[in-house]
């Protein structure tokens, strides 16, 4: 009787830690699917804001990264050239006589008045050089 | 997906980056439970134990992907010593020196896990709380050098995980040192030793 009790007392013992190991197991299984969904999910997300023209670190507007994207850019150059940085490094077109036509507004074009009792003496006619050439 | 061709090992880093501190924070989060006597422990049971023990494992292998994915990046080019050894790296020195700091910590006290044998198992605790220091320090470097770190769904991607773990640390560290069951009245609180022999007062 006594040796009956004895191995059912085993079998049970052996259930519950079968029963034990499963359920570790599964919660392993589940943690790590678990953590490849959330690895795929953020890589999407990463992906899709890159792709979009949204990244911080790609993007060119100051609007989407805020401050820490600011320092980004100071500290180093971006990972690709920015559109306005591209067209301001395009050879110049000429469009007037002398191969370049400045675009500053009004304000910025200013005359020479030369003050009373000083004489202005004409600068020497030097080549024009220009950008495209 | 020209566009981001030269990047994927770029999005990579910066997706296992992200995953490991939103894993780190749960296995946390667990691993506070485990200890706690609270009602979640209740809920949570022994199965917070290999959930604890899985989810520190799956963190330090994102750490080490979002190292190592660094190293074929095409614009950094760090070398494996930049990405090993702390303040090392041109980029952002400060920032990425703590995470180098944070992994290695994250790595060392949570493999010492299977060597608490030898180490001790008080010494081991003890040892094993430090964790959090690295933890902190791993949510340090991705708000100072992550790329994504001013958007909007890395804030709330990182909050979701990390503000319950930070409450249960907190609570742990704030509140009573240890728990013990209330004693009764008709019971003496502690055992007395076996070479003591309990008299009836009556």
């Amino acid at each position: 009787m006594d040796e009956q009790r004895r191995l059912e007392a085993k079998g049970l013992a052996r259930a519950k830690s079968r029963s034990r190991r499963l359920r570790v197991a599964w919660i392993r299984s589940r943690t790590i699917r678990g953590s490849l969904a959330l690895f795929a999910v953020l890589w999407g997300i990463v992906f899709v804001q890159l792709v979009s023209g949204n990244d911080p670190a790609l993007s060119s507007s100051s609007k989407s990264g805020g401050g820490n994207v600011a320092a980004t850019r100071e500290q180093q150059p971006s990972r690709e050239p920015a559109p306005e940085a591209e067209a301001e490094t395009a050879p110049l077109e000429p469009e007037s006589e002398y191969g370049y036509e400045s675009e500053a507004p009004p304000e910025y074009e200013y005359e020479y008045e030369p003050e009373t009792g000083v004489e202005f003496e004409e600068p020497e006619e030097a080549p024009i050089t220009t950008g495209a050439s | 997906m020209s566009f981001a061709g030269p990047h994927l090992l770029w999005i990579t880093s910066r997706a296992a980056g992200t995953a490991a501190l939103v894993l780190s924070s749960t296995s946390l989060g667990a691993g506070l439970l485990i200890r706690s006597r609270g009602e979640p422990r209740r809920l949570l049971g022994s199965d917070a134990r290999a959930l604890h023990e899985t989810l520190s494992l799956v963190t330090l292998i994102a750490i080490a992907i979002h190292g190592a994915t660094l190293l074929g990046d095409g614009y950094l080019h760090p070398s494996p010593i930049e990405i090993s050894v702390p303040f090392t790296t041109a980029y952002r020195p400060l920032w990425t020196g703590l995470g180098i700091v944070a992994g290695w910590g994250l790595a060392a006290l949570g493999l010492s896990y299977y060597a608490r044998e030898r180490i001790g198992p008080s010494r081991w605790r003890t040892l094993h709380r430090f964790v959090a220091v690295f933890w902190v320090l791993g949510i340090v470097h991705t708000l100072g050098a992550g790329t994504d770190a001013g958007q909007l769904w890395l804030l709330v991607v990182i909050a979701l995980p990390t503000v319950p773990a930070a409450i249960l640390l907190l609570n742990r560290l704030l509140g009573p040192p240890a728990q013990r069951a209330p004693a009764s009245p008709l019971q003496p609180a502690t055992e007395p030793p076996s070479n003591v022999i309990r008299r009836n007062s009556a």
